[in-house]
This record gives structure tokens, C-alpha cells and sequence, in this order.
């Protein structure tokens, strides 16, 4: 009850302050853009040094009322730079100048947003005209290469594959890295309701949570970096913040926005290097095999399984407002052909909002809704395949002499690599995801510069698969000859219901306070169930199949399990939070938040965690010092210091739990630890904000240093015991991640006919473990993850966490060469062998415009890291080729000879390092067309078209999931889901 | 005044936010708390706690990589040979066999995770109120778990119920450990019942572990050179000749029934079993997994070649102790002649539908049909009983070194020689014949050879095999000798879990044999994990890691 009394003290201040506004004049005026004299809406009006405010109207016209004494007015405009005019007459005319510099932006922060030159901690924003482009199929991919320290990486070329997102390096040694998500003032809980399964060809990897938000529908992501502007998010701040601003409506006329585009996947942005056929017929002869392993044909079974099939996107969006209302409704239909034949992913989504404005202005209420659903058909492409291997192993594997087809039917060589297209023609997975996010939250002006804010949100998601596997299919134990089928559905539900005090005032013309008090209460819930079945009576012969998929008829099956159904413990947050933002002068800003989380995932001797932090910025180019004559247009020095926490374990793990298990069983499931706390990050961040020559030149810089304590971590738990790993906090064990961010900017020319911007950014991170002992004994831990699999490797791990190491450094037995018998050399211990985390991460964009024609280009990459083969251990190894497999080029060319063994070394780990093109885009703009038709634009864009990298895979940019238990891998490859080449053409227009 | 009417304003929303307060006690949805599943179960709830340690025993005892890696790889039953690009997995096969495992071995940590997590949920029913039955039901399990602990690892920790779990449990070792198990199974044995199905704790079930206890104490306190106490030998015949008296047992006519899909109705020497419904995969211990791993890839059939995962061999020294008074095996399907439980001969059920005849698989492989099987290269599958020197074949015949063995006969009763599903046979664990066989190694080892012969010749007769005209316990100098009990209980319990433990009591499980040299002293325990090193202060490592 603390928090309430500080609340009540704090509104009687507020209340008190505020008594008086003595004799007031009233001024009116006209906000236009110097460019073209067009109308500015929605301008801020403010009189300096008081709070008073008014926004102009659809016509750009204003007026307010000034108090006596006061001779100044503000204007300022997002995109623009602000203005301070003197108030002459009753009648002010302002004609404003677009910004030449990002400082004037206004940047979303947790509960509100805040001038860009106000903000103290390290806080990147990225707009829509600034996004990434090309096929866009997340929203995450708008981000890449765009942002100094964020790591982007999308896992796979799978239409919408789930990325691993990283702000600022490894924070955390469990799989609980991904930022925190928050969507028009609504987090996420990071989930996605799609139902993962496994099977004969592994587990199928996970898809991005994020696929429910339209990408054209994004106004601007904000991406809050350090703890002074994360710790508002106290205990699911650590990971930084990725806060998502949609599109809303201006008043003014209805404006109709129309896009569609077209896209192919024309190839491989980079192939796996196979032998082709000719290679092939000499491998057979260089290593001396019978010539039956030459079936005398020419194939190439990764083209094979590739399509070229036609993706579409059609967009629509229509928005308009007036001075108390506005709205906006888009509607995006789209079918993304996926690269693999019949994969593919469907995406129906609207998004609407409102704001309305009642009682004189002083009530808003405002909403925001998406509605999406999701479909998509999964190919057999799995994370940890075993020998029996997947569609893109199956691929790599076929013989290059030997046809598909035989006799009218699937040939299936004796060899195990099973048949690919055979493979695609008998699995058939589809997925339904339906999600649903809205908030409505109203705001009251109790007093001019006193808002009270309520929001509720709610997001809901409901999946469903169906797989089917038919039993024609040759070659898969307990598959073939009797079929195998799976349902499997998932729910997920979370709310948030967040109750702010905004209090802004501006003390004297020296003196600017914000403050802001909040209480929200979040609540989250997980379920889901699956069944299996096998043994069906229809589709066991390729020549009579049906068109009846089993999951239609699971009854037919011969052997069922019951239905299995589990539901996740509800998580509850209950938080109270403050933040206070103090400019004096606008040369020295200071912020200081604090917010109290209390978690139903926390032991019951630790349920509440307190994350405070304070930033400040000093702005030096302000100080009479450095105004004159100076080429500095921006200098500011940032530094901030917070404490944020991570909460990313899974709920109950504080419990003592008793699962109840089939038929009748019940056992104690989880060990319990009533002192499981949130893991705490300390992070100091300095920083150096700065613009030359009228800000045509600007840039950040960034040092950072976070520690990351009271690890989270899934101990060996002490035997006997109910499991073989409970979670635990590490005191004394540390993380320690510490970098250096710089982000450049500039527009090289800005003339009628030419205009140039170039971005670039580059951010270096280290990642080191220290301190990591056990707690009983003090031995040092070393936990073993990254799983390597495929035939003759089973139970090899590749990756270890402990003491002096990055997390996931790679842990792998020495290659040595080859021997007298050509068979390869591996040492018997394994030994530090590289760190899979990129140490430099860096981005280029620019865009280049002559008239009417834009060229954008986006470039980035990743350095300093090592990339595991698993496939090239595996699957494409020598000893493959002796039963009439295929190999890679690499083992062809070595002096290897084809009785060498299999088995995971140094011998297959890679340098990674790449740089990528991941969009060049051409835009022509066309204008006006006819009567109507208004911003015509026609594009042709081509993404990942090319990538530079020494590493033997199709895509350094890849990210297997090969985690063992709670513990994550990293930059391992293993038979992924290629990455294609995408042209894409379209057309946009209003009206 | 104005301020108090915005005070009250004010309190609106804070009336929502005091409303809103939660005390965040946790909801776990599907799994209960402590208190919620002694109030909701009852005592049901003992009963659900037992059945779940029952079916622990999937955890560790069936698996080609658990308990039964651990006791046949390591001794001259079985062993995995690289192939190619197959079965390398890091060396963990290879160094199990060749005696050069180290306290980071994969499967060794996985067993005493696993046999401890038996432990637990054993112990675990005593702190939910059982009944006299339930208790005894679940010592007899923990005691199960710690008899394997103390075999494998030479000690076990211990927790009382109810203990807190991140507190270091203390560990017994040696002599004061296997005296501790047979007093758990001493006090239990009235309280089990005896009309129980024999895939509950029987009495039987625990006189036989009991058995088993007495028998191998001396090799549990002094494991270089075990000393045999009388009065155990002789607790060893009396348990013995109890369970022969009571004829609730008897050995199986057709020895492959007692492995069968069908074996809860055809054997009739299951003392303790596990259950195994053909089709279900719930509460199923995976037992297809004792064909699939010596099976060759093709062996279901040329059309399914993934089936069996060629994997899992027997020597040929091995083998040849079914060549017994001097006449020498001859490696072919007339061996078959020489003894019931070599097999080779057609099995209803199995050969008619895939060609394949459970025992030992030597020579050509033929379907169903009579048709000679080929391997993946086109080439003849015969299994040859030749395998490379370090056990990594790269020769072109490295598809088919090695004599498999088929010992559980596969499941075709669902779906024919297509069916990989869960498969039905049940898992034996304690049988009848090793009873019959460790009462006849008690009176050798208390100077009776000659009862000892006569009961292991009755055996042999069951078993279609001539009598042995001599037979000493062991031969030091050749581990592999026919004319030894040694070699009896090899051919009796093949691939059933128990070589290793009889390989050390009979003194020659450091002695060199097939592939292996004679090794370190140190082998004749497993290391403990370095996980569970680290974890627990009061395990101490064992000598030599």
C-alpha cells in the first residue's frame, strides 16, 4: 500500500501547483510547411514557459489562449523543427522547415512518448519511409541491418521463419533472449499460438510470433535499448524493448491507400555445394563404386523440390479524421509461395483504429484492433532430423543419376535417402492460426497538464494443425505402408490493463517537468493438446490414393493415444511504476524511473523485484559556449544507469508441482524453489548524440557495459530427484555483455532533382561468462548444449556454457587431417574452439533519387563468428556416396577417402562471416494520374540477392534451433529451409 | 473546494487500481501443488504416485542406450562397431566396450539419472500416506533402483521423504549399501501380495532381488576378488528353493515365447515384468528398440529400408560358448542343433512374415518369401562374425560385420512387417531360469558342484541342449570357456541385462577378451557423473577417475 500513499502525495502536489492562470489574450494563427504553404494538422501550439497547449485544425489554423506576461509561442510538428516565434499581434502566421536531422522525431517510450532531444537513454527509432524493403513478411524484418546492436537474424528461408532477435548481445543463458514486444501500448507475451510437432523427419521449426501485425501498417518501431529507457519494463526489460506504433488516421479528407505486389522466388540466393551429375559420375569412378550407382540419368533434386510459384499481396488502407475524430482501416490479403514446393503461408489481416474526442477535448478514447489469421502449409523440413533424415537432407542425398519416377511411380533407391519429391507429395501439414489484439483505452485532462490514462488490451490466438503423412511413402519405419497422421491445437490469451498519471507542466520558461505514475496488471495463459495416429487403411498405395486426408477420418486408424492436453501455469504481473523527466533550460535533461513488479512466476520469498534507473543528457551545442559560430547544429553527451530484470522462465518452475500422467500416474514433476527470482541486468550506458553542418551530417555513439546477475539457470538438480534439472538463481555467477554502438547519418544532397541519404551503423559486443559455479560445491559448471544430429552422431553436443567463455563457445573435438588410410583424424577431447555470437554487426543503407526515380539499398552483415556445418557432418559427408548418396563438394575435393568415419569436430565448424544484400528496390514516381489517382508509385525490388561469405551452407544468416533442454544453441546449420532470391514488383497509389 | 472535487475525480481511478491488486499466488492449471494433491487425490493419490514409479522403470531398463548399454556392451555379449558413417555417435559405443569410458559418458550419467528418478517417485509415495501394501510396493522399487545404483556406480544417495530437494542427500557405499537393500526388502516381503500379477512387486519379485543381493555381496564389498560368505550362499538356495517349491513357475517349453509379442500368456517364467501394449506408445518402454538395433537396415524388408538401425553385435567368442563338451560351433543355421536358445530355426509370427528367426543371426538373410536379402550396396546380406580389431568398420562388408542378435522376437501382430509402432512384448526383467541358475552357482560356490551340474544339465535338457559333462564356475584364462556356469548363464540370459554384474562376480571382467585387452581395476565401477559430482558433496569419486 506504499505505492498509493506516494500516488496521493503526488496528486495533492499536482492539484495544488495549478490554481491559477490570471488574465489571458487570445491568438490565432496559421501553422503551414515552408515547401509548398500546405496546411500543418495536429501541430502543437504551445506558449512558452506555461502549459498551454492547442493543436492546429484541418485548415492548420489555431488558437489560444495566452496568459498575460507570456510573448512567445512554440510550434512543432513531427518531422520538422521546432519553432519559437514572437507573439506580435493577435494573429501569428508560422511557416515551418522539415527537419534536417532525426532530432526533432518523436520517440515512443514505455507509457508515453518524448521529444527525441528529451530522451536521456539510448533509444533507436525507425520510421516507415526509413523500413527496409522488399518482401516483407514479418515485421521484425522491416528492423534488419537497420539499427546499431540489434541482431536480426531470420533462423531460415522458410516464409515466415521465426527470427532470433538479440538487442545488445546474449543477456541470458536460457532461451529467454527475445526482446519485449509491446504493441500500441500492449506487450506481447512472445509466443505463438502455432502448434509445434514432431515426427518421422523431427520437429518442424517454429514460425515469428510476430506474422499477425501488417507490415504496411507500421508507423514506427522504437527500439529501447538501454536500462534508462527499458527499466520502465522493470522484470521484462532486460532483453531491451521493441515498442510497435501502428498507422493512425490524420483529419483531413479520407485518404484511400491501395498496394499490390508480386513476387518470385527465382533461385538460390547461395546453393549447398553438392556434386552435380558430372561430378558425381567421376566421384563413382574416383572412388571406385559399381557402376550400378549410375542410373544413367541427369537430375538435380535441389532444383526439384523448388517453385516459382507467383506470391501476392494486396493492401488497402483508408484513413481520415477531423478535429474531434479519427480513423483508420486497412485490410492486407497475401499469399507467399514459399521457395519448397507447396509450402506456403496465407495472411488475412485488418487493422483498425480510432480516436475520438469528447467533452470539450478533454476525453479521448481511442482503440486499436487487429484480426488476423494465419495459414500455412508446412513441408517436411525439420530442426533435428535423425538417419531417416528430412526434405532438404532427402534433397542434398538423391543420387543425381537416378529419376524421381520409374514405372510410373516414385522410385525409392535402396540407399536411405529416401525420395524427395515423394516426400513433398506424401506430407501434408497444414497450420490455422487466428489471432486477435485490441486495447481501448480512454484518457482524461482532470486539469490542463494532468492526464489519467486507462488502457485494457487483450491478445488472443488460437492454432490448429493438422499432419498427415501418407503410408505410400517407401522407407520410413512404422510410416510406410500404414500412414501417420497428428492434430494438434494451441490457445494463448493474455490482457493488460494499465492505469497512468501524466503530469506535464512547464514550471518557468527554464523549466520543463514530465512526470508519470502507473499501476498495470498483466495476466497471461497457455494451453494446448495434440493426437496421434497411425495405421490407416486408405493411401498405402501410390496407385490409389484418395484425396481424403487421415486427419478427416482419424477414427480409421489402428492404434490411437488419448488425447494428451496440458495448460500452462497463468502468469500474473502486478506492477507500480513512476518515471520523471526534468529539462532545464534544454541543456540539462534528467529521467528517472522506477517500477516494482511483482510475478506469480516468483518463489513466495521473493514475489516483488524493484527496477529502478536514472539517465541524463546533457545538451552541450545549447551552452552559450558552443552557440557561437559552431559547427555543431547537435552535441549531446548521454548517460544513464539502470537495473532491469528477466523474468523468461517457464511459470511453475517455483512450484513444488504434482503432474497427473497417463493412464493413471501421477508423479511430482517439478522440484520447487521458493527463492526463484527474476535474473537482474546493471547497465551503465554513455553516449554521445551529435549533428554538423545544419545536421546534414549526424550520428550516436554508444558505449554500454551490462552485467547480468542472479543468473537464471536450470541446475543439475541434486539426485534422487523428481527431474534431472530445476531452476535456480546463480548469485554469484555473472554475464557481462559490453559494446560499442555507432550509428551515421547524412543527406548528401538535397536538391529539387537529386536527393541522396546514406545510413550506415556498426556495433561491436562482447559476451563473457563469469563466476559460474555451483552453489553446494563451488565447482565450476560447464553445461553442454547444441545438439548435432544425423545418422552416426547421435548425442553429440557441440556447444558449452561456463567460466571465461562467451555463451554457446563451441566445444568440439580437434580435426587433425587425414591419415596413411584417408580416414579423418579427430582428437579424443574436446577443446574451445570459437564463439558462434557475432562480435561486429553492422548495417548500410542509401537511397538515391533523380526526379521521379528512387534507388534503395540495404546492405548488412556479420563478423567475427564461427557457423557449425551439422549438415556437411552428417548428411552430405564422404561415406554417403557408397551407397549411392550424394556428398559435398568440398569432402570430393578432399584427399579423403569414402571409408572415413563419420563424426562432429573442428573440422566443420566455419567461419561465418557475410555481408548481404538484402534489398535493392527501384521506385518510380509517377504522381498524380488522372482526376483522382494521387502518389502512383511502381516499384521493382529484388531481396537477398546476394551474400559474400566464405561459409559452405546456403545461408550464413542461419540459426537452427539445436537447444538441449532449457539451454539455447546458436549459429548451427542443419538441412534448413533454403534461403531463395525474391523478386518483387508492385504498384501503390492513393485516392 | 475546486481541488477536493478532482480529488474525487482522482479516486476513481485509484479505487480501480486498489481493486485491481492481486496477491499473485500461483495457478498451475494442469498440475496440482503439494497440499492440492494430498487433499484432491486422497487416497487415490497414493495409488496414481505408485503407478508412476512402476512406470519409471520404462526410464532406465529398456532403452538400447540405458541399463542395457551399460551391463551387455561392456562385456562380451555385445558390442556397437562403427559403420561408415553409422554408429559412430562420438565413440560412445566403442569406448563402453573397450572398457575406456570416462565420468562424462553420456549414458552413464543418463542410467543414474534415471534410476534415481525411480528412487525418487519410490520414495515419494511414503510421504503421501500410503497403506501397508503401497508402502511395500514402493520400497521394493526404490530398493530396485538402489540394487542397480549400487552395481553400476558403487554407491547411492539416499533421501528420506519428504526431505528438501536442494539440500545434498547423504549416500550409502559398499557393504552398509546392499545390507541397507536387504533389509528394505526383508521388512517389505510380508506386506506384498503374493496373487499380485507379475508386473507388480510379488514376493517372488523381491526374494528374487533379495537373491540377487546375498549372491552378489561379496563382489559388491570387494569387487577385485569377491569373497563368497556361506550363510549368503545358503540365504541364496533357501530363496531359491522357495520359489521352485511354490510351482508358480516353470521354464517355458519354446524358449523365444518367453520373448515373444504374446509373452504374457505364453511364458510361464516372468517373475517381474513390464507391460507393453502393441499400438499404445503411452506408459511404453520402447521395446522394439531390442530389434531395431541389430537388425539390418533392409531386414524388414528391401522396400522398407530404414527399419532396423544395424547397430548391435555379439562376438564370435560369444557365440562359440554354445559349443559346449568340445564340439566346436560351425557358425551356420546347423548350429541350430546344438541348443533351443541359439534360435535360427522359423518362429510363428515372425518368419512367415518377414523371413526372420529370432537367436543369433549368422550367414545370408532371407525375406519371407525364401528370397536372399541384399544390403544397401547391392550386395549379399550375410552377417559375418568377423569385426575389425577397433571396432570401426570401413571395409566394403561393413554393413554386415557382426552377429546380431534377436532376442525379444519384433511385434508383426498390427500391421505385418510394416509395423514399427510400439510393439506388445512385455519386458522381463527377474525370470525364472535365473533363479533355477543362481541357486545352482550357491552350491558350486559352497563346494556342491555336482548339484550345481545336475540342475544346470535340467535346464540344458528344457533348453534342447546336451548335458555338460563338465562344468567349472569360470576359467580365468579364457573368459569365453563353454564348460563354465559362466558360460551357461551367458547362453541362458543373453542380451538380458545381467553380463557385466556376472562378468565381476566371476572375477574376469578385467581379463581380455574378443576385442578387448585386459584393462584397469578402476573399470570394475562406473565413474559418477561429473554432473551429479557437482551437484552433491557427499558422492565421492570413485577411485581411479
Amino acid at each position: 500500500m506504499k505505492e498509493f500513499k506516494l500516488l496521493l502525495c503526488f496528486i495533492m502536489i499536482i492539484t495544488l501547483s495549478s490554481t491559477s492562470f490570471g488574465q489571458l489574450r487570445t491568438v490565432t494563427g496559421k501553422v503551414t510547411d515552408n515547401k509548398d504553404n500546405t496546411p500543418l494538422i495536429d501541430a502543437t501550439v504551445s506558449v512558452v514557459g506555461k502549459s498551454v497547449s492547442t493543436k492546429t485544425s484541418a485548415d492548420g489554423s489555431f488558437s489560444i489562449n495566452v496568459p498575460s506576461g507570456s510573448n512567445q509561442l512554440r510550434i512543432s510538428y513531427v518531422g520538422f523543427a521546432d519553432q519559437t516565434v514572437a507573439i506580435t499581434s493577435g494573429n501569428v502566421s508560422v511557416s515551418m522547415s522539415a527537419a534536417t536531422s532525426n532530432l526533432t522525431d518523436v520517440v515512443v517510450i514505455g507509457y508515453g512518448s518524448a521529444r527525441r532531444k528529451d530522451v536521456t537513454g539510448s533509444v533507436s527509432s525507425v520510421k516507415a519511409k526509413d523500413f527496409n524493403q522488399g518482401q516483407i513478411i514479418s515485421p521484425d524484418q522491416l528492423l534488419q541491418n537497420k539499427v546499431a546492436g540489434l541482431e536480426i537474424t531470420t533462423n531460415s528461408g522458410q516464409p515466415g521463419a521465426s527470427s532470433t532477435i538479440k538487442i545488445r548481445g546474449t543477456s541470458s543463458i536460457r532461451s529467454g533472449n527475445n526482446p519485449l514486444y509491446v504493441v500500441d501500448g500492449v506487450p506481447l507475451d512472445g509466443g505463438s499460438a502455432r502448434p509445434n510437432i514432431g515426427g518421422a523427419f523431427g520437429n518442424s521449426p517454429g514460425s515469428n510470433p510476430l506474422l499477425f501485425i501488417d507490415p504496411n501498417t507500421i508507423a514506427q518501431i522504437d527500439v529501447l535499448k538501454d536500462a534508462s529507457s527499458s527499466a520502465i519494463y522493470g522484470s521484462r526489460g532486460a532483453n531491451g524493448v521493441v515498442v510497435i506504433t501502428t498507422k493512425k488516421g490524420t483529419s483531413g479528407a479520407t485518404v484511400l491507400e491501395v498496394g499490390t505486389n508480386f513476387g518470385v522466388n527465382v533461385g538460390f540466393m547461395k546453393r549447398f555445394p553438392i556434386l552435380n551429375v558430372d561430378e558425381f559420375k567421376s566421384a563413382l569412378t574416383k572412388y571406385g563404386l559399381p557402376s550400378t550407382l549410375n542410373g544413367g540419368s541427369s537430375v538435380d533434386a535441389l532444383k526439384a523440390i523448388t517453385q516459382k510459384s507467383l506470391s501476392q499481396n494486396y493492401s488497402l488502407g483508408f484513413s481520415g479524421g477531423n478535429e474531434v475524430g479519427r480513423f483508420r482501416a486497412s485490410f492486407l490479403g497475401s499469399r507467399n509461395e514459399g521457395f519448397l514446393k507447396k509450402s506456403r503461408l496465407d495472411k488475412y489481416i485488418g487493422t483498425f483504429n480510432g480516436g475520438y474526442k469528447f467533452l470539450d477535448k478533454r476525453l479521448s478514447i481511442d482503440f486499436n484492433a487487429i484480426a488476423a489469421n494465419l495459414g500455412e502449409t508446412v513441408v517436411p523440413v525439420s530442426n533435428n532430423a535423425g538417419s531417416t533424415g528430412n526434405l532438404v537432407s532427402s534433397a542434398l542425398q538423391w543420387n543425381p543419376t537416378f529419376d524421381f519416377r520409374k514405372d510410373n511411380r516414385y522410385y525409392y533407391p535402396t540407399n536411405g535417402s529416401g525420395n524427395p519429391l515423394a516426400l513433398i507429395d506424401a506430407y501434408n501439414d497444414k497450420i490455422g492460426i487466428s489471432t486477435f489484439l485490441a486495447s481501448i483505452s480512454a484518457s482524461y485532462k482532470l486539469l490542463e497538464n494532468l492526464e489519467y490514462k486507462v488502457l485494457y488490451g487483450i491478445n488472443h490466438s488460437v492454432g490448429s494443425r493438422a499432419a498427415n503423412t501418407e503410408g505410400f511413402l517407401v522407407g520410413y519405419n512404422g510410416l510406410s505402408g500404414q500412414g501417420n497422421a497428428t492434430i494438434a491445437n494451441s490457445v494463448l490469451t493474455s490482457s493488460v490493463l494499465t492505469h497512468t498519471l501524466n503530469y506535464r507542466t512547464e514550471v518557468s520558461e527554464d523549466l520543463t517537468v514530465d512526470a508519470l505514475l502507473g499501476y498495470e496488471y498483466y495476466k497471461a495463459n497457455s494451453k494446448g493438446g495434440g493426437i496421434t495416429a497411425s495405421g490407416f487403411n486408405t493411401n498405402l498405395d501410390e496407385a490409389t490414393r484418395t484425396n481424403v486426408p487421415y486427419t478427416n477420418i482419424f477414427q480409421n486408424a489402428r492404434q490411437q493415444n488419448p488425447y494428451g492436453t496440458g495448460a500452462s501455469p497463468t502468469v500474473e504481473i502486478q506492477s507500480f511504476f513512476a518515471r520523471a523527466n526534468v529539462n532545464v533550460k534544454d541543456k540539462y535533461i534528467v529521467t528517472g524511473t522506477i517500477r516494482a513488479d511483482g510475478s506469480s512466476k516468483f518463489g513466495s520469498n521473493n514475489k516483488y523485484g524493484y527496477f529502478p534507473s536514472v539517465g541524463a543528457r546533457w545538451v552541450l551545442s545549447n551552452e552559450d559556449f558552443m552557440k557561437r559560430g559552431s559547427t555543431f547544429s547537435n552535441l549531446s553527451l548521454r548517460a544513464s544507469y539502470g537495473i532491469t530484470g528477466n523474468q523468461e522462465f517457464p511459470a511453475g518452475s517455483s512450484s513444488e508441482q504434482f503432474g497427473l500422467g497417463a493412464f493413471n500416474t501421477s508423479n511430482q514433476s517439478v522440484n520447487g524453489n521458493p527463492d526463484l527470482k527474476w535474473e537482474t541486468t546493471k547497465a551503465v550506458n554513455l553516449g554521445l548524440d551529435f549533428g554538423v553542418a545544419k545536421g546534414k551530417f549526424y550520428g550516436s555513439l554508444d558505449y554500454y557495459y551490462k552485467k547480468t546477475n542472479d543468473i537464471l539457470f536450470q541446475t543439475v538438480a541434486i539426485q534422487p530427484a523428481p527431474n534431472s534439472a530445476s531452476f535456480i538463481n546463480l548469485p554469484s555467477a555473472n554475464l557481462i555483455n559490453s559494446g560499442i554502438e555507432l550509428a551515421l547519418g547524412s543527406t548528401l544532397m538535397d536538391k529539387k532533382l537529386v536527393t541522396w541519404d546514406v545510413n550506415f551503423n556498426i556495433a561491436y559486443n562482447k559476451n563473457r561468462i563469469n563466476n559460474f559455479n555451483n552453489v553446494l560445491t563451488g565447482l565450476p559448471l560447464r553445461i553442454l548444449t547444441g545438439t548435432i544430429d544425423g545418422q552416426g552422431v547421435s548425442g553429440t553436443l557441440s556447444q558449452v556454457i561456463t567460466n571465461g567463455y562467451p555463451v554457446n563457445e563451441f566445444f568440439l573435438k580437434p580435426f587433425s587431417g587425414f591419415d596413411n588410410n584417408k580416414n579423418q583424424m579427430i582428437g579424443d577431447n574436446p577443446i574451445y574452439s570459437g564463439d558462434p555470437n557475432p562480435h561486429v554487426i553492422a548495417g548500410f543503407s542509401t537511397s538515391v533519387r533523380y526526379n521521379k526515380l528512387t534507388l534503395s539499398i540495404n546492405t548488412g552483415g556479420a563478423f567475427g563468428f564461427m557457423i557449425y556445418n551439422n549438415t556437411a557432418t552428417s548428411v552430405t559427408n564422404i561415406s554417403s556416396i557408397a551407397g549411392g548418396r550424394n556428398i559435398d563438394r568440398i569432402a570430393y575435393n578432399s584427399s579423403e577417402g569414402i571409408a572415413s568415419g563419420v563424426g562432429a569436430s573442428t573440422r566443420f565448424l566455419e567461419k561465418g562471416d557475410y555481408v548481404k544484400l538484402r534489398n535493392a528496390t527501384v521506385r518510380y514516381n509517377i504522381g498524380k494520374a488522372g482526376k483522382y489517382v494521387k502518389n502512383l508509385t511502381a516499384f521493382v525490388s529484388g531481396s537477398n540477392l546476394f551474400v559474400i561469405t566464405k561459409f559452405h551452407g546456403f545461408d550464413p544468416e542461419v540459426n537452427i534451433d539445436k537447444s538441449r533442454g532449457a539451454y539455447p544453441s546458436q549459429s548451427i546449420e542443419y538441412v534448413p529451409y533454403p534461403t531463395p532470391r525474391v523478386v518483387t514488383f508492385g504498384i501503390n497509389f492513393s485516392l | 473546494m475546486k481541488s477536493y472535487k478532482k480529488l474525487a475525480i482522482l479516486a476513481v481511478p485509484i479505487l480501480t487500481v486498489v481493486t485491481g491488486c492481486t496477491k499473485l499466488d500461483e495457478t498451475l492449471n494442469s498440475s496440482l501443488t503439494r497440499s492440492e494433491a494430498t487433499a484432491a487425490l486422497g487416497t487415490q493419490g497414493t495409488a496414481l504416485l505408485l503407478n508412476a514409479a512402476y512406470t519409471d522403470i520404462t526410464g532406465s531398463f529398456f532403452s538400447q542406450d540405458a541399463v542395457f548399454s551399460l551391463e551387455e556392451n561392456t562385456s562380451d555379449e555385445s558390442l556397437v562397431p562403427t559403420r561408415g558413417g553409422d554408429w559412430d555417435d562420438n565413440g560412445v559405443w566403442r569406448v563402453l566396450h573397450a572398457h575406456t569410458w570416462n565420468a562424462d559418458h553420456g549414458q552413464i550419467l543418463n542410467v543414474f539419472n534415471s534410476l534415481n528418478k525411480l528412487n525418487f517417485d519410490a520414495t515419494n509415495v511414503l510421504t503421501f500416506k500410503p497403506n501397508a501394501k503401497q508402502e511395500a510396493e514402493a520400497r521394493f522399487l526404490r530398493a530396485l533402483s538402489l540394487y542397480y545404483l549400487l552395481d553400476l556406480y558403487g554407491q547411492f544417495p539416499f533421501r528420506e521423504p519428504g526431505e528438501d530437494l536442494r539440500n545434498a542427500p547423504k549416500v550409502y557405499s559398499g557393504a552398509e549399501g546392499v545390507n541397507f537393500i536387504i533389509s528394505e526388502l526383508t521388512a517389505v516381503l510380508p506386506n506384498l501380495n503374493a496373487s499380485d500379477p507379475i508386473t507388480r512387486a510379488t514376493p517372488n519379485a523381491a526374494n528374487f532381488l533379495l537373491m540377487k543381493c546375498y549372491l552378489q555381496k561379496g563382489a559388491f564389498i570387494n569387487r577385485a576378488t569377491p569373497t563368497f560368505d556361506a550363510a549368503d550362499m545358503q540365504k541364496v538356495m533357501s530363496l531359491g528353493n522357495a520359489i521352485i517349491a511354490g510351482g508358480k513357475y516353470s521354464l517355458t517349453a519354446n524358449y523365444f515365447d518367453n520373448f515373444s509379442v504374446d509373452n504374457d500368456i505364453k511364458s510361464t517364467e516372468g517373475i517381474f515384468t513390464y507391460p507393453n501394449t502393441s499400438g499404445v506408445s503411452v506408459n511404453h518402454g520402447g521395446i522394439e528398440a531390442r530389434w531395431n538395433m541389430t537388425l539390418h537396415y533392409n531386414m524388414y524388408t528391401p522396400a522398407n529400408p530404414n527399419a532396423g538401425w544395424n547397430g548391435f553385435s555379439t562376438i564370435s567368442e560369444f557365440y562359440n560358448t554354445f559349443g559346449v563338451n568340445g564340439t566346436p560351433t560351425t557358425f551356420s543355421s546347423a548350429d541350430a542343433a546344438l541348443d533351443k536358445r541359439i534360435g535360427e530355426v522359423p518362429y510363428a509370427g515372425s518368419t512367415n512374415i518377414s523371413g526372420l528367426r529370432p537367436g543369433f543371426l549368422v550367414g545370408q538373410q532371407y525375406n519371407e518369401n525364401g528370397v536372399a536379402i541384399k544390403d544397401r550396396k547391392g550386395a549379399p546380406l550375410a552377417f559375418d562374425p568377423k569385426i575389425s580389431a577397433n571396432m570401426i568398420e570401413t571395409g566394403s562388408n561393413l554393413e554386415v560385420t557382426g552377429i546380431r542378435v534377436v532376442k525379444y522376437v519384433p511385434d508383426y501382430t498390427s500391421n505385418g512387417k510394416y509395423y514399427g509402432g510400439p510393439a506388445g512384448n512385455n519386458l522381463m526383467i527377474f525370470r525364472y531360469a535365473d533363479v533355477i541358475l543362481m541357486v545352482a552357482e550357491a552350491k558350486q560356490r559352497t563346494g556342491d558342484a555336482a548339484g550345481a551340474l545336475k540342475i544346470v544339465n535340467d535346464l540344458r535338457a528344457t533348453r534342447g541342449a546336451a548335458p555338460l559333462t563338465s562344468m567349472a564356475l569360470v576359467d580365468a584364462s579364457n573368459v569365453d570357456a563353454p564348460n563354465t556356469l559362466l558360460a551357461e548363464r551367458g547362453r541362458e540370459l543373453y542380451w538380458e541385462s545381467f553380463r557385466r554384474t556376472d562378468l565381476i562376480r566371476f572375477g574376469v571382467f578385467l581379463k581380455p577378451w574378443g576385442l578387448k585387452p585386459n584393462d584397469d581395476p578402476k573399470n570394475l565401477v562406473f565413474p559418477i557423473p561429473s554432473q551429479a559430482l557437482a551437484a552433491n558433496p557427499n558422492l565421492k569419486q570413485n577411485p581411479g577417475y
